[in-house]
């Protein structure tokens, strides 16, 4: 029988992230689909108010390391959690959330252990007994159903693929996992987080609305004149009456880095796209941007779409959107944003 | 630094981003399609370590940046035409697949390796970069699991900036969830840099650079080791391409009041 | 040094754009150039000690990245590779079978000359005979100069990329994509190599952030090898003139696409479909069958078609569209797509082929064979010829000057297969100037007789006519008026709207292989540029373009990279540019007394297509 584990980290605040309890779901199924129990592994600085969660979605033994090293996300101190975890959980399937802490950390230990990983998973069955997980390859461009035979197996779930655990907190016992800490200390320290100014903020993952802008907006406009200024201001306006997450394209978002006039809150971070991100929103709404492959690979989890462009031939009209409107992305945008000034 | 960095980059060959793509299958696994016909670049993250790293190595003197490759050779001599004549390095060739549905395990030992094999490589200088993820395999483990080999533990992916402090230690901006960047600072090398973009544009064409690029690629193409990865244990019971067409219901002659309606509508809606 | 100071190489040999005839020059040139032992069989000057130290420049940003699905008999390849196996190549197959078609119109729309209608009338007249299919009469005989039997069918991009990778390997030459060459470096009557473009500028060439000036690339020999639209040959033609009666007044712009045919489509690898009659009469087409169920369709638009809304995309569509293609084409899908220019005026087009410092080989030395439609063989058979010169003179120690190169390069290529087709086909397309009938008769008395016998036309260069001229009869004035207004309005070109007008009926979409023109530029030339570069297409005059009636350029433009401006003018953009330069040698207005000098300047430029297919 396979034994499996869940490993997740805490929030500063001592809670789970949503894709922690999104992992919690995937555990629960994989283990009552392959009849094992599953152990739960934590890390943070305080663990005990996600042990009790964890707890309750049946975690057969809860693990934990505990303590300030173990408040930010840094790769050695992460590492030497999570190998001493690793050890004690000694399993052979072990689930965990896609986020950035474990991102960085999740593949070296797998390969300390002589694992195997897999990230971007969206979907976990058991098929003649063993699991087979689906993944993305080339970027959300392809996916594939795979099986592994060599243990541990890290399958670490894409946020947002699958649904949040609810349920009763329970009082449980937590094993405390002792960690050979260096007495040194460690050689990284992480100062701090750099958050967009004020107002700046414009990528905004929980957002109900993607709002994409494409390269169009900066250029020539019929009358022989760019109007970066105006696209400026209908753009944020937008975003504030809305609450949308900004994206743009990668032709957009390279004006930025070759200096030439642009939006001036566009940045690579915002890039959606083949060579950018792959946000999760309820629907999306693109504007000036052509719609082509590439572009819209990083569409692939918006469920509704819709598309503001002069041209009725261009990707988007070929099966790639909802709704196309063929117009004029300047005036269309102003109407709405007067739409929404009256509420 | 004294005497200076010593970066290695790894990063190989993906197809031109805006090439279509499908799998097939092929006689030891899945392929893509017409994939030694499709133009391929340089991986977009692995270029910008690769131009991160000549940056620093411009900024310190005796600093030398090693390109650690892994494709099948006459991709990778075709890659060169286009990236010799950008920075300075020297070519370190693995002869083998560069598909993305190769497993990210056999690839990290396969470039742990040739890293280990670099002549003269003082692992107190060294800060070993690559893109965070690929637009191939696209998983983001593969230059961890190099650094683990390697025995490197201060680790970063996703970063956008690194910057040396007059204390000689490195600052370092990493992605993190909602747009924002973790700053660290770790107090010296060996450390392992997975590259996000970066802020530099992508270097001019200097053939005074090609020139002297290539009295080393050819030679390290010519000696590239032929590199088996194993595909044993991993099973590919399907690949397919999403399903993605939609029926797009196409507004052409609506006026723009008419189509903000319609758009607030929907904005507004559950 | 600053970066920001022009700086400067030294190689032995330069080479400019890396086609078919560099690929004959440097495949045999690295041949020569190393001894068994490895020692260098030929010194450099510049590196002592060192093998001759030689690179190629070439704009697109890789190899095999320009335009030409060809059926070659491939007589120089053969002789540079023996032993080929064309399995090697992909796409590649040997020629099966070859067919040349008379088109009828089967929409009616096409302007077909009265003797043209008649003689539609009498073939189908006559469709029970077993050569009408399909609306199109297959010629029961092929002349002889226009078979192709026993050649081969590439796709150029991926022939390209076979010579490439086999030329690096060899370690005897470097090859540089993606490095586009601004002009030759004269000195007096020398040329003493060439200069790169400027990087790190915005699209006027004002420096920005990342400043290069261009480097200047000395050689001892410059091989200008840049095709007919490339800037160091046309430099060069601008400085050094022409020889005596001749001159470029011919061109054609060929647009293309390969494509998957649908499943249950089989074509023989190797066939290979010539056309001519549809969609207009002027307009030549083809069909090459490669392996895979994949197939390159193509036309040819030329100078002497008189509308001025010409369009190659447009037309090819609906060439696609003709019943003889679609019943192989419907339901297949766009692999790639791209356009060139091609020079028309084959042998009667050949500039000084050699200089001191330089020679010109390949398209832009006029060496295609215009009765033949051959072009890729013969100019690979150029390249080799200089390669051998090459060889010849440094081995015995003397200099790349006039002189020599003219005792040993040309002397080679005036006894050889490329001269004496060449001045068969020399005269061979006269008629076409007048009529499309004339020229056909006329290519049949050239080929026949060895061009003894020919058809005269017109000389000089050839002109589109007004749109007015075109469509009287067609299109009232008042019509034609509104539909530019109309589309000057909303930036588009005229050419939609008038051939629609005039009968053509509207391209149905389908996505996959019946797509816009801005679609093919994504899903089939998957074209880009990169930042840093100067616009290359200038327009010198911008008050000549506002006062332009006609505006070709933006009607033949391949990739509508150049669009209509509501105040009048035409705007350039470099995002949408497959640099096939057609647009400027369909100006129509002449800004300087020298040859062929329109209002529009078409420099050296970096990006575009990104297929490796065509």
């Amino acid at each position: 029988m396979e034994k499996i584990v869940v490993l997740l980290h805490t929030e500063p605040d001592g809670t789970l992230s949503r894709p922690a309890l999104e992992a919690l779901t995937v555990v629960r199924s994989l283990a009552a689909d392959l009849g094992s129990e599953f152990a739960a592994a934590l890390v943070g600085e305080s663990v005990q108010e996600a042990a009790g969660l964890v707890a309750g979605a049946g975690a057969s033994s809860i693990y934990a390391v505990e303590g300030s090293d173990f408040h930010h996300a840094r790769y050695t101190s992460d590492a030497v959690a999570l190998d001493a975890l690793c050890r004690r959980a000694a399993a052979d399937l072990v689930v965990a959330p896609g986020t950035s802490r474990w991102n960085r950390v999740l593949p070296g230990i797998a390969c300390r252990f002589g694992g195997r990983i897999d990230t971007h998973v969206c979907d976990i069955n058991v098929e003649g007994g063993a699991p087979v997980v689906t993944r993305w390859y080339y970027r959300q461009r392809m996916k594939a159903r795979i099986g592994r035979t060599q243990r541990p197996w890290f399958i670490v779930c894409d946020p947002g693929s699958f649904s949040a655990f609810e349920g009763e907190v329970k009082e449980v016992p937590i094993e405390p996992i002792a960690t050979p800490l260096a007495e040194t200390g460690f050689k990284t320290e992480v100062v701090g987080f750099q958050k967009p100014a004020e107002g700046g903020q414009t990528i905004r993952p929980d957002a109900e609305l993607l709002f994409v802008a494409g390269a169009g907006w900066t250029k020539m406009q019929p009358d022989g004149n760019a109007r970066v200024g105006d696209a400026e201001r209908l753009i944020l306006s937008f975003l504030k009456s809305t609450r949308a997450s900004l994206g743009g394209s990668k032709s957009m978002v390279d004006l930025s880095s070759e200096g030439q006039e642009t939006l001036a809150f566009m940045t690579h971070l915002n890039q959606i796209g083949q060579t950018g991100a792959t946000p999760r929103h309820p629907k999306g709404l693109s504007t000036c941007c052509h719609g082509e492959e590439p572009h819209v690979v990083g569409w692939r989890f918006i469920t509704e779409r819709r598309a503001v462009n002069l041209d009725p031939n261009c990707g988007w009209a070929q099966g790639k959107a909802d709704v196309l409107y063929v117009g004029d992305a300047f005036e269309i945008i102003s109407k709405v944003n007067e739409l929404l000034a009256e509420g | 630094m004294n005497g200076g960095y010593q970066i290695v980059v790894c990063g190989s060959i993906v197809p031109d981003p805006l090439q279509t793509l499908e799998p097939v299958a092929g006689p030891t696994g899945p392929a893509l399609r017409n994939e030694m016909m499709l133009p391929a670049v340089l991986d977009p993250w692995a270029a910008h370590a690769l131009y991160e790293a000549a940056n620093l190595a411009k900024q310190h003197s005796g600093s030398k940046v090693w390109w650690v490759a892994l494709g099948p050779k006459a991709k990778l001599q075709q890659l060169m035409m286009s990236m010799a004549q950008k920075v300075p390095f020297e070519l370190v060739a693995l002869d083998g697949t560069a598909s993305g549905f190769s497993d990210s395990w056999e690839v990290a030992e396969a470039l742990a390796g040739a890293i280990e094999s670099i002549p003269e490589l003082d692992r107190d200088r060294l800060l070993l970069f690559g893109g965070w993820e690929s637009a191939s395999r696209g998983t983001g483990v593969t230059m961890q699991m190099v650094g683990e080999r390697l025995g490197i533990t201060d680790q970063f992916q996703g970063v956008d900036e690194l910057t040396i402090e007059s204390d000689g230690s490195l600052r370092l901006l990493e992605r993190v969830e909602g747009g924002h960047h973790q700053v660290s600072v770790c107090g010296s090398p060996p450390v392992v840099v997975g590259w996000a973009t970066g802020r530099l544009p992508e270097p001019p064409n200097n053939p005074q650079v090609g020139m002297l690029n290539m009295r080393t690629v050819m030679p390290a193409l010519q000696r590239a080791k032929l590199v088996q990865l194993s595909t044993e244990g991993l099973t590919f019971h399907s690949v397919d391409l999403p399903e993605q067409r939609r029926e797009t219901r196409i507004v052409r002659d609506s006026s723009a009041d008419e189509i903000a309606l319609e758009l607030v509508d929907w904005i507004k809606s559950d | 040094m600053l970066d920001s100071e022009r700086q400067s190489i030294d190689l032995d040999i330069v080479c400019v754009g890396l086609g078919p005839a560099t690929g004959g020059f440097l495949t045999t040139l690295s041949r020569g150039l190393i001894r068994a032992d490895g020692t260098p069989e030929i010194e450099s000057k510049v590196m002592p000690g060192m093998p001759l130290q030689v690179a190629c420049y070439e704009r697109a940003d890789d190899i095999g990245f320009g335009v030409s699905g060809i059926a070659t008999r491939a007589r120089s390849l053969k002789e540079s590779f023996p032993e080929l196996n064309v399995a090697e190549i992909s796409l590649a197959a040997e020629i099966t079978s070859e067919k040349v078609l008379y088109l009828l119109d089967p929409i009616g729309a096409g302007r077909r000359s009265p003797t043209l209608r008649m003689a539609d009338r009498i073939i189908r007249a006559l469709k029970w005979l077993p050569f009408f299919e399909k609306d199109a009469f297959e010629l029961p005989y092929i002349p002889p100069f226009l078979r192709k039997e026993g050649g081969f069918v590439f796709s150029i991009g991926q022939l390209m990329q076979w010579v490439g990778a086999d030329l690096m390997s060899t370690g005897t030459a470097v090859i540089w994509p993606g490095t586009p060459v601004s002009g030759p470096l004269i000195e007096g009557e020398n040329v003493v190599g060439v200069r790169l473009v400027d990087q790190g500028v915005d699209k006027e060439g004002r420096p920005a952030g990342g400043y290069m000036p261009g480097m200047d690339i000395r050689a001892a020999l410059t091989v200008v090898g840049d095709g007919p639209v490339g800037p160091v040959g046309r430099q060069l033609d601008e400085h050094f003139g022409f020889p005596e009666g001749n001159q470029h007044t011919e061109w054609a712009v060929g647009a293309k696409m390969v494509i998957d045919l649908r499943d249950d489509v089989r074509l023989e690898p190797g066939t290979i479909f010539h056309t001519f009659g549809f969609p207009e009469p002027e307009i030549f087409g083809f069909m090459y069958a490669h392996t895979e169920c994949i197939v390159s369709a193509g036309i040819f638009v030329p100078s002497w078609f008189k509308n001025p809304a010409r369009t190659s995309y447009r037309y090819l569509q609906h060439w696609m569209m003709h019943p003889y293609f679609w019943r192989y084409l419907e339901g297949g899908r766009l692999r790639s797509w791209g356009a060139k220019s091609l020079q028309e005026s084959g042998r009667r087009g050949e500039p000084f082929l050699v200089g001191n410092g330089y020679a010109r080989i390949g398209e832009g030395s006029g060496s295609t064979n215009v009765l033949t439609g051959s072009g890729v063989d013969e100019a690979w058979m150029t390249g080799k010829q200089l390669a051998e010169s090459v060889l010849e003179l440094a081995k015995a120690e003397k200099q790349y000057t006039k002189e020599n190169l003219e005792q040993t390069y040309v002397k080679k290529r005036r006894s050889s297969w490329v001269e004496k087709e060449g001045r068969i086909a020399e005269k061979s397309r006269d008629g076409f100037q007048r009529s499309v009938v004339r020229g056909m008769i006329g290519m049949v008395l050239a080929g026949f007789t060895g061009g003894k016998l020919t058809l005269s036309g017109k000389s000089g260069k050839d002109e589109a006519s007004t749109l007015e001229d075109y469509y009287r009869g067609k299109i009232p004035p008042a019509e034609l008026d509104r539909i530019r207004r109309e589309c000057t309005e909303q930036g588009l070109p005229l050419h939609d709207a008038l051939m629609q007008k005039v009968g053509w009926p509207e391209i149905p979409f389908d996505g996959q292989l019946l797509v816009s023109q801005q679609d093919a530029l994504l899903m089939g030339g998957k074209v880009q540029a990169p930042a840093g570069y100067a616009d290359h297409v200038v327009f010198l005059y911008p008050e000549l373009c506002e006062n332009c009636g006609d505006k070709i350029c933006v009607e033949i433009c391949s990739g509508q990279a150049i669009e209509r401006e509501p105040e009048g003018g035409v705007r350039f953009d470099r995002e949408k540019c497959v640099h096939c330069g057609a647009c400027f040698w369909n100006c129509s207005h002449s800004v300087a007394a020298g040859e062929g000098k329109s209002n529009i300047e078409f420099r050296a430029g970096a990006g575009g297509l990104h297929s490796a297919e065509n």
